[in-house]
Order: structure tokens, then sequence, then C-alpha cells
């Protein structure tokens, strides 16, 4: 079920209790968990944390917990399937998920006892009526002689004799019957048909706070970064984003007004959040301008710079700015004051020219003393390399302790280090991205692109992580739209698929929608792999919480493959 | 040595070597039973979602068309109607008093009961002269004894029985029909009416209606009360009633209509679901090969019942095994087996695992037949109350099996199967597989190859589990999964150091890498 007070229904409820939370390795999760946390430790609540980055995980974490607690707490997973079918709980366990996960498992919306759902209503959810898609015993059955549709279950003993007119009735009501079952299979196929993403966890839980009247800077800072994780990874709608960033903002102003009174004045350790008109430049203010230009999406991809023209295009622009290329190209920090005095209205004047319309964004950055300032999307960069660090010795429980650590204003150090990383990541994705179109690795299959990463190409470590490969799929499908000429294949959505587990020869498969402005970001891979693994008994294992990434052996490829062509066409 | 012990509890499982056949059949009545359990538990489940209970929308325009009728005439009026001596008034009352029985929702059993209308309903049934008076009568006791034991009872005791027995050879087909009905609702009671029945004659007085100009409708529910004539144990019906039935039984069976079929078929279930003698009788009718015909046929509700008969057969001697499979009913079981409805495929690997408790012979002819990768495919991706019966069949199988027979099970994929299934919570059925493994064990000492299956098994990744069921909550489980790595397992590390094999081959195994295939499957 739904709940309509999160205060009442879920915090006074397990204020008083020990709480497993369970928490799945995004961003958006990471943050929610902050605020959580902080809020757990305002109230004294006893609680475990348990990383979890798949179902299977799911699953030995809470059978592992399941003797010594009875609340769960998951963020960012189970609201997608039939949660007690998964786990088989005891009736007394409860759950409550705070997950962005859509469309919502219809046994998890209607379960009243056990299956708590931290949700907003006013998400686009669109949940079949209960009565669409239930049916009480009573009414199926009619009585013993009824269950004869049903066939092969033992004749009643006893059969009772009804009026000529009760069995036509009867029959009737079988038809009708039959007819619903068929309008129900209709309803649950058109609901279950795309897998998308509603409000972040992290706003989720820092309205809590806030009813709570318990909200901090931090809090507010983490949900920006949840939110900020969802347009990074490209989870939600630009109007989605747009209205989330203008409730954040309003909290925003509310936290800075309510600070004037005091000194007004930045000291050392203060903190101060502020609204940013900034631009789409990813990390430029820990990088080189030049270095952020080449390695940022949005302007690579404007530029096609993987080609010679577009090298040029760039030249071109920077000069067009006026900036001394020495400028550009040293470290932000020292640049000349002078440069970076209205640095933004310049690079957007010449973006303007070059059909950048769009270089800057509504976004958040925050200041951590004099010194630091550091913008929500280079954090979620920051924290995504080092949840999906590759680097030896780290274990996905390490990276994700890691990654936790660097959200708190206390470990700066290791939110440069991560800054570090993710400068590496979007090197290799770029440069990935270019070999990719210079060597035509993008093939049109009909209904779908498909793009396979081979064994030994550079960095192939890096992408069987689903965060650094999604974020590869979307930049190769934006810069393929951008360079093909073929004007029916920019319509078509992109798989990718990526060496995982060399010693087991199993691939990593992920599918995103078509790139569009006004896409609605609603992702049909999910149900699209399950059918076509099942009808070609491909070994997948559909254990990520996305549906749309699976797992799947080398050699079941091709015939996978083809089942989803046939199934798409 | 826990082995043993669980090595008694199976053989006592086997229809052959186990001294008490019934233990079987109590297998199957406990997993009845815990399916029934299931299936309440299930609707439990989704009902207790509700906060409000949706009202049935359809069902209030019903009431209020019944209630119409009903308000035209209460009970105390037909109590009027029914006990004076007017017979129009008579009928009127008795057709109320029938309708007010047959709605749909909340018929007033009781009250007519307690109204005492009962003695005249069955002095009504013997009013010869007035039809349509007997009929209502009739159709009015018969949704009495629709109800609970309690109404039935009422109805037997004001001497219903002799009346309606007396009416099935009334000219009127119609009236006939409905005392058959009302004869199959006493008899679906439980055994002790069924019997009292049965000493009433009630079973030639039925078979007389059997003809060749018989009406459809009326076979079927004379069909229906013969199966309930035939139903129940504790105990089973007289046999002299069963031979009496059978030949009538046999000739239904040969007809073409499903509904007739189904109730044929199940009247057959419930004769085989017994002990050999029982089983015997249906056997010598020479019925067994259109039972196994009937397995094949389209309708779900001819193929559960044809199945259990067979499954029940099978589980008879090895002779009676024998008529089954001579029937070809080993050609028949692999589509089942495959069949969509889980059921379908769990009854028919029951039906595959009792074979398989036979003699090698017949275990030859499942391997010829072509039952081994239908079952390992069950093993492998059947839900779990049809891998449980599939591991039996394996266990059956390693049991009675040649070595040559078990060799061929290996390398079909079969121990790979069960070495997958040791991971599953239910402890019955890892006993069940460890016991197969501890089989595979011998067959391999037989043959001198005992270090080669332990490769093998290793390799599967079945060395890491029965390791991990060591560690089980299941006494027995850790006992016995102990005694086979200590007997199989430990020898082959000469260097000594027995206290800590365990350990040490953990350690050993910890870092080999899995077999990808099995892990990979889901």
């Amino acid at each position: 079920m739904f709940i309509t007070d999160i205060r009442k229904e879920f915090y006074d409820v397990v204020v008083n209790q020990r709480v497993a939370l369970l928490v799945s390795s995004d961003i958006d999760a990471l943050c929610a968990c902050k605020i959580l946390q902080a809020l757990f430790h305002c109230d004294q609540v006893q609680y475990t944390l348990v990383p979890v980055t798949g179902w299977q995980d799911l699953g030995t974490a809470f059978l592992e917990h399941k003797e010594q607690f009875r609340c769960f707490v998951l963020i960012n997973c189970g609201a997608n399937v039939d949660l007690l079918e998964t786990l088989q709980p005891e009736e007394d366990s409860i759950f409550f998920i705070c997950d962005t996960h859509r469309p919502v498992d219809v046994v998890n919306v209607y379960n009243d006892t056990q299956v708590k759902l931290m949700i907003k209503q006013d998400d686009d959810l669109g949940v079949p009526s209960y009565d669409d898609i239930f049916r009480d015993e009573e009414e199926e059955g009619g009585d013993d002689s009824g269950n004869e549709s049903d066939g092969g279950s033992e004749p009643s003993g006893k059969r009772r004799r009804y009026d000529e007119g009760e069995v036509e009735r009867r029959i009737e009501r079988q038809r009708a019957m039959r007819e619903w079952e068929a309008r129900r299979r209709e309803i649950l196929f058109d609901y279950e048909q795309y897998e998308y993403h509603g409000t972040s966890a992290a706003m989720v839980i820092f309205e809590l706070a806030w009813v709570l009247t318990k909200d901090t800077k931090d809090m507010l800072w983490w949900a920006i970064i949840g939110l900020t994780d969802q347009w990074v990874h490209d989870k939600i709608t630009h109007m989605k984003y747009v209205t989330d960033i203008a409730t954040l903002q309003r909290h925003v102003s509310r936290h800075n007004h309510r600070n004037e009174d005091e000194d007004n004045s930045l000291s050392i350790d203060c903190m101060r959040i502020s609204f940013e008109y900034d631009l789409r430049l990813a990390l430029y203010q820990h990088w080189s301008l030049f270095e952020s230009i080449c390695n940022s999406s949005y302007t690579s991809c404007n530029f096609k710079l993987w080609s010679m023209h577009g090298q040029k295009k760039l030249q071109e622009f920077l000069a067009d700015m006026g900036l001394p290329l020495k400028q550009v190209k040293q470290k932000f920090n020292s640049m000349d004051m002078s440069v970076k005095e209205n640095l933004r209205e310049v690079i957007e004047e010449s973006s303007n020219k070059y059909g950048m319309k769009d270089i800057r964004i509504q976004t958040f950055g925050v200041h951590f003393g004099f010194k630091n300032h550091f913008l929500a999307s280079d954090v979620v960069h920051a924290t995504a390399a080092l949840l999906e660090s590759t680097e030896k010795d780290d274990s996905p429980g390490d990276n994700f302790i890691k990654a936790l650590d660097c959200l708190s204003r206390s470990n700066l150090e290791r939110l440069h280090g991560g800054i570090d990383l993710a400068k590496k990541k979007l090197m290799a994705i770029q440069q990935t991205v270019a070999s990719c179109i210079c060597t035509n690795l993008i093939l049109s299959q009909g209904p779908f692109l498909y793009c396979y990463l081979l064994e030994g190409t550079p960095d192939v470590k890096l992408f069987s992580k689903p965060m650094a490969l999604t974020l590869l799929c979307q930049y190769l499908l934006k810069a393929f739209v951008r360079s093909t000429r073929n004007k029916r294949c920019k319509l078509l959505p992109l798989i990718i698929a990526a060496p995982m587990d060399v010693e087991k020869r199993t691939v990593i498969v992920l599918g995103i929608p078509p790139e569009s402005e006004t896409s609605d970001k609603k992702n049909f891979f999910g149900r699209a792999f399950e059918k076509a693994a099942e009808g070609t008994s491909s070994r997948t294992l559909h254990d990520h919480f996305d549906t749309s990434i699976i797992e799947l052996k080398m050699e079941d490829r091709t015939k996978f493959l083809d089942a989803l062509i046939t199934l798409l066409s | 040595m826990p082995t043993t012990s669980t090595t008694d509890d199976r053989l006592s499982k086997f229809k052959n070597k186990g001294k008490e056949p019934s233990k079987l059949r109590e297998r199957r009545i406990a997993e009845c039973v815990e399916l029934r359990k299931a299936a309440k538990n299930e609707n439990f489940l989704k009902r207790r979602n509700i906060t409000t209970l949706p009202e049935d929308a359809d069902q209030s325009p019903e009431l209020n068309t019944d209630n119409h009728e009903v308000t035209a005439i209460t009970i105390e009026e037909v109590v009027g109607h029914v006990n004076s001596d007017c017979k129009e008034r008579q009928t009127r009352g008795c057709q109320a008093a029938r309708k007010l029985l047959s709605r749909e929702c909340n018929p007033p059993l009781k009250e007519i009961v307690e109204a005492g209308l009962l003695s005249r309903f069955v002095e009504f049934l013997g009013r010869d002269d007035d039809p349509s008076l007997q009929f209502e009568a009739a159709w009015a006791l018969t949704n009495i004894a629709s109800g609970t034991s309690w109404h039935t009872q009422q109805v037997v005791e004001h001497g219903a029985v002799p009346a309606f027995i007396s009416l099935l050879a009334s000219p009127m087909l119609h009236i006939s029909e409905q005392a058959v009905w009302a004869l199959g609702n006493i008899a679906g009671d439980g055994p002790a009416y069924r019997d009292t029945l049965i000493e009433c004659n009630v079973i030639p007085a039925l078979l007389s209606r059997i003809t060749p100009d018989t009406p459809v409708g009326y076979l079927r529910n004379l069909t229906w009360t013969l199966s309930n004539l035939c139903r129940n144990k504790n105990p089973f019906p007289p046999l002299s009633a069963v031979q009496q039935v059978l030949p009538s039984l046999i000739q239904l069976l040969h007809l073409s209509d499903q509904d007739i079929l189904s109730d044929a078929c199940w009247a057959v279930s419930y004769l085989t679901d017994g002990a050999n003698d029982r089983i015997d009788i249906v056997v010598q009718t020479g019925i067994v090969p259109r039972l196994v015909s009937l397995m094949s046929f389209e309708a779900l509700t001819v193929v559960t019942p044809a199945l259990r008969s067979i499954g029940n057969i099978v589980s008879g001697s090895d002779i009676q095994t024998q008529v089954a499979i001579d029937a070809g009913v080993l050609s028949v079981l692999p589509s089942l087996m495959r069949h969509s409805k889980p059921s379908v495929q769990k009854e028919a690997t029951w039906a595959v695992s009792n074979i398989a408790a036979g003699p090698a012979q017949q275990i030859q002819q499942l391997l010829t037949c072509g039952l081994l990768p239908p079952l390992i495919d069950l093993l492998r991706n059947g839900d779990f109350k049809t891998q449980r019966e599939a591991v039996w069949a394996i266990t059956n199988f390693t049991s009675g099996g040649t070595v040559e027979q078990v060799i061929q099970l290996v390398q079909s994929g079969g121990l790979e199967a069960i070495l997958n299934l040791l991971t599953v919570k239910d402890s019955k059925t890892i006993l069940v597989i460890l016991d197969a493994i501890n089989n595979l064990f011998m067959a391999a000492e037989k043959m001198g190859e005992t270090d080669k299956l332990c490769l093998l098994v290793e390799e599967l990744g079945g060395l890491d589990k029965i390791e991990m069921l060591q560690n089980h909550e299941n006494d027995t489980v850790y006992r016995t999964a102990q005694a086979l790595i200590e007997k199989f397992f430990t020898d082959e590390e000469p260097e000594g150091l027995q206290t800590e094999a365990t350990e040490a081959t953990d350690t050993t195994f910890a870092f080999k890498t899995q077999d990808v295939q099995k892990t990979f499957r889901f």
C-alpha cells in the first residue's frame, strides 16, 4: 500500500524498532540512505546497513537478517516485483519501500499489512484499480460447481441444483469472468510494459526530514545530489527534473533565509547551497576548461569531436570566445580571475552561435567554507566513480562505504579522489564513443541499434559495471544520432553489450530508449529481454533492479538477439 | 548410522520393497492437503490485502429479482401450503420451497428443515399420481441433501433413501434423473451413507437406467452418482458393489462425452486408490489401455483423473505396473511431463517415480522410451512439487537400476540436476537426494570407479553443496551429509590431517572456479 502520512505510518513506527536498511547501489539510494542515517542518529534508532546490488543479494540479505529484524527499509529496490512472493517473509516482517522503479508491482500496491510504499502519489503511477485486477474467491468460484472451468480438480461430492434462470446467469457470469480476465491481462500488460523512474528516493526521505522539522543543509544537499543523479543517468524527463529542481530551490531559499539573521558571512566551516544556472560541462571546476569540453557529452556530441572537422570547430569556438588557449588548457582553479569573472556568459554566447542553446542548466552548487565549491553533477560523477571503482582489491562492499563516505562534508579528500576517478571514467567513455563511431561499431538491427564491445577493448572492465555502461550507452546514442545521416536510425533505441565476467563467459546487456528531447524515458527492454530469454531458453540472469540490465551467457548472445529482433519487429 | 534410518524411511515409501504400501498413498494425501492449504493461504494472502471488500456489483440485481419472488411467499406460507390437503396448494408450496432452495445466495436449508417440511416432501416423493409434485419435492430434497452432513442426515433420517430408489424407476425421465441426483448427494456425504445406499440396492436400480437411448444429460448425472458410490476410503466400498459397478463404468468410459468420461475416470481413480487387491479388480477388467488413451484426451477434466488412475495403478505391484507399460503409458507420459499445467507435470512425474521403483527391466523401458530427458528437464525447471517427485524418481532409479542404467542416468545429466537441487529448503527432499547420491556411490564402488565419481561430484559443484549441508539446521540432513563426506571424500587425503579434512577440502575448493553453466541457470 502507499503510505499517505510518511511520518505517522513510517517514521513513528520504525523509531522504536531495530531497522534493517537495505540500500541499492546507486547514487540516489546512497543519498537517501545518508539522510535516513542522519535522522536515525538524531533519534538514536538502531539500524543495520546492508548494501545490495541485485535481487539475489537482496534475498540473501533478507535471509540473513529476518531473524533479528521485523522492520526492513528498502531503498531503490523492491517496488517493481511482488516482494512477498520473492522473499517469502513471515507474517510479521514489514517492508518500507522507498524506490524510484516503476511500475510498482500491483501486489505490493494492494498489500495493506506488510508492504508499505513510500512513494509520492503525485508521481505518474497509473496503477490499475483494485477491482480491475483482483477478484475475491467467492466471486470467482460462485461455489463448488463453478470451479469446473479450471478443470482437473476433483469433482465435488455434493451438488445443488439451481433454477434454470440461475444457470443462465451462471453461464453469463462465467462469460463475464472470462472477459474480465482478458481485460485484466490487457490492463496489466499496458501497465507493466514500460519501465521508468519516479521521484528521487533522496527527495522523498528529505521531505520526511522536513516534515519532522529535522532537515539540515547537509540533508538538503543530499536530496539535491539524489535528484541530480536521476538527471545525469537520464532516468527522468527534463520536465520532471525542472519541476523537482523548483521544489528543492524553495527548500534552499528557506534554509538560506533562516541563516540570514545570524552572522550572514561565510566562515571556515560553513556550508552554503546556492541555485546556479551553470554550464553542462562535467567537472570543469576541477579540470581544465578544455578537457571538460572535450569530455562532456553535450559539447563533444555537438562538435562531433571524434572527427577532424569537429576538432577544428572546437578551435574556432574557443577563438570565438576570445579566450587564450593557454588559459583554457590550464587548471580551472589557476585561470585568471578576469577570465573567470563572466565566463559562463561568455561561453553561453558563443555556444548559442554554435547551436548549443542548452549549454546552461538549472542546478545547485555548494560551498564548503571558502575554498571548496562543488556542482551537484560533479559530486554525482565522483560518487558513481567510487561506487563502481574497478581498482584492484576493492570489494563492492568497500566501494559502497567509500562512496557513502565521500558524500560527507568531513571527507572532502575522498570526494577529490572520486573526482579524479570520474575524470578517468569520462575520458574512457569519450574515447570508447569516438572509437565506436569511427569504426562503425553501432549496427542497425531493424527495430533497434546494437553495439557490442569486444573483449580487449580498452577500459572494457569499467564497462562491466551498470552505471558506467549506462552512461556510455547514453553518450554513444547521442553521438550516433549526431553523426548518422540515416533518419530512421535516429529514432531507434540502443542495446549495448559488454563482457562482464571473462571466466564465466558472460556479457552484460542493457537497452535504453530512443534519444529525443521530448523522450518520456520509458524503457520497454525489460519485458522484451524477459520474453526473448524465455523464448530461446537463453541462459540469462535478471538480477539487476533495473529490468533493462541483464547478464547473458556469451554463447547465447546470437540467438537471444535474433529472438529480440523478431519480437520487436 | 544416520544413513540407515533414512534408507528405512525411504524403503517404506517404495512400492515393492516397502512393507506398507499405504505409506506411499499417505505421501500423496499429505501433499494434497498441503496443496489445498497452499491454495487457501494464497487466497488468504490476496484477501488480506483488501481494506474494503468491494461489493459484488453484478450480484445485487439477482438478489433483487430473487427477493421479488421471495417476498411473494414466505416460509410460513410454504408451510401452510404444503401441509394443506389441496393438491394445487401443495404443488405451489413445494415449488416455492424449491425456488428458495435453488437461489444462489444463502438458500434457507436449515429453515426449511426446521419448519418440519421434510417428512411431507418425502411423502410427496411417493405421489405417483402427481408427477409435478414429485418433481418439486425431489428437487427440494436434492438441494437440502447438498448442504452439510447435518442437512444430508436430516434428509436420510426422514426416510428419503428408499423413496428416491423407487423413484428411479419413474417413467418420467426428469423425475428419475432428479432422484439420481439426490442419491448422488447422499452417497457423496461419506462412506457411511454410501454403504447405506449400497445396502438398499441402489446400484442395480441405477444401472438399469443405462440404455442406449438414455439422454446424455441423464447419463452425466448418473455417472457422477456412480462415481460417488466408488468414492471415499475407510472403509472402501464393499468389493461386491465395486464388481457390480465396474462393467457399467467400463461401458461409460467408452463414450465420448467429456463430462461422463471425467466422472467415470474419477470413479476409476477412487477404486484404484487402494491396496493392490483393489487395483487388481480394475486391472482385471482390461480397462487400462482405454485409460492410457484417455490420458491424451484434449480436455484437462479427463486427463487429470485418467492420469491419477494410471498413477495409482503403477503404484501397485510389478505385474500391475507392467500392464500399464504394455498399454503404452510410457509413450504418453513424456508429453504430460511437458504439459502446460504444473499439476499435470507433477502427477505424471509421480507416476514415473513409481515406475522407476520397479525392477531393472521396467527401468530399462523407461530409458528406452526416452523418459529421462523430460525427467531431467523437470528437475531443472519444474515447479518445486514436480521437482520433488522427480527427485524421488531419480532415487528410486538409482536404487533399483543396474550399474549400466545408473551410468546412463549420470551421463544424461541426472547427477548434475539433483546436485543443483541440494540448495532447496525442504530437508526431506535433500535427504532423498543424498540417498540418490549414496546409491550412485554404491554403484560406482561396484565398478571400482569411486574416485571418478568423487571427481565428477566435485566438478559439478556438488561437494561444496554437500559440505554446506553439514551446517544444516536439520539434524538428519547434517549427519547424512557428514556420513557421505566421511565415507567417500576424505580418504583421498592421504597426508593425514583427518580432523581438519573437511576444512582443508573447503579451502581447496573455494578457489575452484564454479561451473558456469550451473550457476547461471535461473
